[in-house]
């Protein structure tokens, strides 16, 4: 936290924060509309209840009130790390099965996926900013997901899609925890306050 | 002999190694080459190129680095750029790349004449890039979710060669494709763009003579972002008339950026536009209302918006929206104003009453009718009277006396405030002072001085002044604290008549006016001059006036310019007012060339030349010259006649020599009745006697007269005429008389047929009939001695042609005496006369008689015989008023008798026909 100290640290601590909150808040408004779209273009329902996927963190979590800065910086950045790499995975079959046919899709899946990356980025620089390690991505990532049918690999992406969509809310309010002034300690907030 | 051979040889060898395909189907090997093979300079630095010929060359073809020629194109390099390295190798070098060209050859000369090229190379020249500077980006919005990133700089200097530039961009871990621009080397445009990551953005441009790269921009593409303009606006009129309601939506969504606006607004039709305060609209919306705007007025509304952070760039103005707003009352009285003409009946006035439109700010909706009252000041009791009326202007019949007028406007919400005009029956009150015009630009500023007493408003009334049309008039209102307006609308080069009138409280101000223009110009034309009267010395110039429209501006003055066709030009300024000039100090009989111009305060314009002659005698000299010589003259005519009267003896004497007379010759004084009193002196000393020789002496008895034939008594007849010519004049011959007449000598015509008869061969004789004045008449015949014609020979012609008829000759000597008498008788009495003479024209016989014995006794004095016989004749002629002449014919009406006429004596020869010579 000795960084945290630093005027200009705390700055762009801040900067980093509100940035973080409007790129989930557009994240997250990028991912409502690319659901739409997926779901038209898959043929799938859209009230269809999709089981946890393996892979996917889950934006829901107890106490979430009760954790710490840090501990809300590195929930969300294995999060979005797996977003990423489910979202490269959904990109790529994606091109697989329908090729250039529908490029609109592909580029927001893209888009979805740069987003992601971005947060992620915006993670790592806060957690530096706490002079917190950056923890490694763990070698190839999380294990290669077992092969699946085209359905099911649908269902998968609308499953990430969703997560993300909850997880672009959690990780907005979790910034906005950490830009409280109070929130530079890294203990946790009073409030108690739930994605 | 064998070198020449030797260098044939060689070059064949050349040419066939140069030109002759090798195995693969390429060239052969040439038999050298160039280093370094097309190379790119920079410019301005040196360079050298070396060429180094194949050893098989040198074996075979006898050739050396020596021999080397090196071209540029096919220019030869100097030789002290040369430098021989080896028997092998030539270099050459150049100071500066600027001076190279493509190609550049390395060449043999063989047997020092054949030149033979080696190798040659393609030099470039050129620059490395320049470091890319100003680099700037922006996002625009192309769509709801589609953003790209269009990145401009300045790419520098001209390289001269095929530089590309690259817009890199990256993010820390996250490196994007370049963006390669296509066919522009200063902007390319990003079309991945994601938000809320600081994006680093920099520029790459590299050549073959080097790289340069920019310096980086790292920004966040939320930041630079122009977003599209609200769309779907929509305007709504609320129940407030000042408010109106804008909506709209917005292209990007709260989650990505929060915008603000600004509203912008304006009257349809105007130019300037108005704005909402920005503070207003400063946080995100979709909606605003816009106050305080006019009632009923259309307004056309435009939004942009911006990042509300005000990073970024303002967005483009939507696409203009319109509304009305709702009606309100109107906000004033139209201005009212009046006309007053005369009327048929002087008691009464014609009021033209007339009032503007609202303004549409004034009125604020659709004025449906206006409200006319009018209330007779001078009698309260009248009751009102009201009139209700669509058009802005109204008439009435009004008897003289002071009135006020009350207009109000109405529309479909309320009334306007009644707006007053006071009629008094006089303007009595003070005028305005000191009233002026001052033209700015395209308006007239009328001003004026207020009267000392306070004043509630004045009218400004105006009109084009015409010369071809009334006056149409135009007028304003101002306030009364007002003491200068602008007159819009005003045509410049145009007359404009503008009169103020001051509105009192109890009355009105009389009118003061004053003539002005906007802008002057020269006259359109100058005045036509033409002289009204043009003298020796002096001219009377005249011209016309410049209507109104040809004027163009206040005429200030008139200039005459006036020369000869050989003198100087003179210049006279006249009077703007004067129509008239006089030019004085003319040269007399002198063409002149006179024109006039008009000036305006801007310029001027000349007339028509017009020319004329001066006179070469001024008014009264010719009647000073005439007159007087006119009175010499006459002075002169006078005391001649004069003279010639007072020594007319003397003249008669010198001038007209007495011609003899046989009646007067002192042989005939032997008659024995009258010898005695025969004292014509002149005749006496002329003829003295004893100077006749011979007399011959008829007697002639009374009662024979019968016995005469007429052509014995034609003599006598003649002579009678004689005398009868005579009558009043001193003598029938000569003619050159002073007292003589051109009718004496026609009425002497009938003398000359016995002259033609006698002149040759007849003495005269003078036949004495009657004495001198008291004396007794002698009857005489006398005969002259002289051998003179009697009468004048220019007579003659007359006489042949009078002489054929005798009858008519009577007559015709009738009417010559009678026409002799003219001065002296009546006309009547000629008449009478005349007609006596004819019906006694068979007396004639008698009268020749009676001339013959009475009257040839007076040849130099008729008057005196006429006396002598008034008395006898008195009672013939009683009509006649006393002393007029008698008339000889008259006579015949108391014949002498044959008793009392005195004893004559004829020629003998008469009777035989006439006189023999003697």
């Amino acid at each position: 936290m000795a960084a945290a100290d630093s005027p200009s640290a705390a700055l762009r601590r801040r900067d980093l924060c509100s940035r973080g909150i409007r790129l989930a808040g557009k994240m997250r408004a990028d991912v409502v509309d690319l659901l739409d779209t997926y779901v038209e273009q898959q043929g799938l329902d859209a009230s269809a209840t999709v089981a946890a996927v393996e892979g996917v963190p889950l934006a829901a979590v107890e106490r979430w009130d009760e954790q710490t800065g840090t501990q809300r910086l590195l929930e969300n950045l294995a999060a979005y790390r797996a977003f990423r790499a489910l979202l490269a995975q959904m990109l790529e079959e994606q091109r697989e099965q329908l090729g250039e046919a529908d490029a609109g899709l592909g580029r927001a899946l893209a888009a979805v996926l740069l987003q992601v990356s971005a947060f992620a980025y915006h993670l790592e620089e806060l957690l530096r900013l706490e002079s917190r390690g950056i923890p490694g991505e763990e070698g190839d990532g999380p294990p290669p997901p077992p092969r699946l049918s085209l359905f099911e690999q649908k269902l998968r992406g609308l499953g990430v899609l969703r997560e993300l969509a909850q997880w672009a809310v959690r990780s907005a309010r979790d910034l906005r925890q950490l830009a409280k002034p109070s929130a530079a300690t890294g203990t946790a907030p009073g409030l108690a306050e739930s994605p | 002999m064998f070198s020449r051979w030797n260098w044939v040889a060689c070059g064949f060898y050349l040419v066939l190694n140069i030109c002759s395909p090798d195995a693969s189907g390429g060239l052969v090997q040439s038999c050298g080459h160039i280093i370094p093979e097309s190379p790119v300079l920079a410019l301005g630095s040196n360079f050298t190129a070396l060429c180094i010929l194949n050893e098989s060359c040198l074996d075979f073809g006898n050739i050396y680095a020596s021999q080397i020629i090196w071209k540029i194109k096919n220019r030869v390099v100097p030789k002290e750029q040369y430098r021989e390295i080896n028997r092998t190798v030539s270099s050459v070098t150049f100071n500066d790349t600027s001076s190279l060209a493509t190609p550049l050859t390395c060449n043999i000369l063989a047997d020092g004449q054949i030149e033979q090229n080696i190798y040659g190379i393609t030099v470039t020249v050129g620059l490395a890039p320049e470091k890319p500077t100003n680099l700037s980006c922006i996002v625009h919005q192309i769509s709801k979710f589609t953003y790209v990133m269009t990145c401009t700089w300045n790419p520098g200097r001209h390289t001269f060669l095929d530089t590309e530039f690259r817009l890199r961009y990256s993010w820390p871990e996250e490196v994007f494709p370049d963006c390669i621009p296509k066919g522009v080397n200063n902007s390319c445009t990003v079309t991945d763009i994601q938000f809320f990551v600081n994006t680093e953005i920099w520029v790459e441009a590299a050549n073959a003579l080097g790289k340069a790269e920019s310096d980086p921009l790292v920004v966040d593409p939320i930041d630079i972002v122009k977003p599209l303009s609200p769309q779907n606006v929509s305007v709504s009129s609320g129940i407030l008339p000042t408010v109106l309601k804008l909506s709209w939506e917005n292209w990007i969504s709260d989650a990505v950026m929060t915008l603000k606006f600004n509203i912008r607004y304006r009257i349809t039709g105007d130019t300037n536009w108005m704005e909402v305060p920005p503070e207003d609209t400063a946080s995100p919306r979709t909606s605003f209302s816009v106050q305080e705007l006019r009632p009923y007025t259309e307004y056309a509304f435009s939004i942009r918006c911006m990042k509300e952070d005000g990073l970024g760039y303002w967005s483009d103005w939507s696409e203009e929206k319109t509304g009305i707003t709702t009606e309100d009352q109107p906000s004033k009285g139209p201005p009212i104003w009046r006309i007053i003409a005369a009327s048929q009946s002087p008691a009464s006035w014609t009021v033209h009453l007339m009032w503007k439109a609202l303004k549409p700010f004034e009125a604020n909706g659709v004025i449906l009718q206006y409200e006319v009252t009018v209330r007779d000041k001078s009698s309260p009791s009248c009751p009102l009277k009201k009139y209700n009326v669509t058009s802005t202007n109204h008439t009435l019949q009004l008897p003289k006396g002071t009135y006020e007028v009350t207009l109000i406007a109405r529309n479909s919400v309320g009334a306007s405030p009644p707006s007053v005009l006071l009629i008094p029956e006089s303007n009595s009150k003070a005028p305005v002072k000191n009233l002026r015009t001052l033209p700015k630009h395209d308006k007239l500023w009328v001003g004026w001085t207020a009267p000392n007493s306070y004043v509630l408003k004045y009218v400004v009334e105006w009109c084009l002044v015409s010369s071809s049309s009334d006056c149409v008039m135009e007028w304003q209102i101002t306030q009364g604290d007002v003491q200068g307006i602008d007159l819009k609308g005003i045509k410049p080069f145009k007359c404009y008549l503008i009169t103020v009138y001051p509105l009192y409280a109890d009355g009105q101000g009389s009118g003061e006016s004053v003539k002005a223009y906007l802008k002057q110009d020269r006259p359109s034309k100058g005045p036509t001059v033409q002289t009204k009267k043009v003298g020796k010395a002096e001219a009377v110039l005249t011209w016309n006036h410049l209507t109104v429209e040809e004027q163009n501006g206040f005429i200030r003055n008139y200039t005459i310019l006036y020369k000869t066709i050989d003198g100087n030009e003179t210049v006279v300024t006249v009077d703007p007012s004067k129509t008239e000039y006089t030019l004085s100090s003319l040269t007399s009989d002198t063409l002149y060339t006179v024109r006039m111009m008009a000036s305006t305060d801007n310029g001027s314009r000349t007339g028509p030349d017009f020319t004329f002659t001066t006179q070469k005698f001024g008014k009264g000299e010719i009647e000073a010259i005439v007159v007087p010589v006119c009175l010499a003259f006459l002075l002169i005519v006078l005391l001649g006649v004069l003279f010639c009267f007072n020594k007319r003896d003397l003249i008669k004497k010198h001038i007209w020599p007495i011609v003899p007379d046989p009646s007067k010759s002192n042989i005939a004084q032997w008659s024995p009745q009258a010898p005695a009193k025969h004292n014509f002196n002149s005749k006496n000393q002329m003829y003295p006697e004893g100077s006749f020789t011979d007399v011959s002496v008829v007697e002639i008895e009374a009662d024979d007269k019968k016995s005469f034939s007429e052509q014995d008594l034609k003599p006598f007849d003649l002579l009678k005429k004689e005398k009868s010519t005579s009558e009043g004049h001193s003598s029938g011959i000569g003619g050159s008389s002073c007292m003589s007449s051109p009718r004496q000598s026609v009425s002497d015509s009938d003398e000359g047929e016995t002259t033609q008869n006698t002149s040759s061969t007849v003495q005269y004789s003078t036949v004495v009939l009657n004495g001198y004045r008291d004396q007794t008449p002698v009857q005489v015949f006398s005969r002259s001695e002289s051998t003179q014609p009697l009468l004048d020979s220019e007579e003659r012609s007359e006489d042949h042609a009078g002489g054929a008829d005798s009858a008519a000759q009577r007559q015709q000597y009738f009417r010559q005496n009678g026409g002799q008498d003219e001065n002296n008788v009546d006309r009547p009495c000629f008449e009478r006369a005349k007609q006596i003479t004819h019906a006694n024209e068979g007396d004639l016989v008698g009268f020749a008689q009676l001339q013959v014995s009475g009257q040839s006794s007076q040849p130099l004095g008729l008057g005196m015989a006429k006396n002598t016989q008034e008395a006898a004749l008195s009672d013939i002629l009683q009509t006649c008023t006393e002393g007029q002449t008698v008339r000889p014919e008259t006579v015949e009406e108391n014949p002498l008798s044959a008793d009392d006429m005195p004893k004559s004596y004829l020629p003998q020869t008469v009777r035989q026909g006439g006189y023999m010579p003697q």
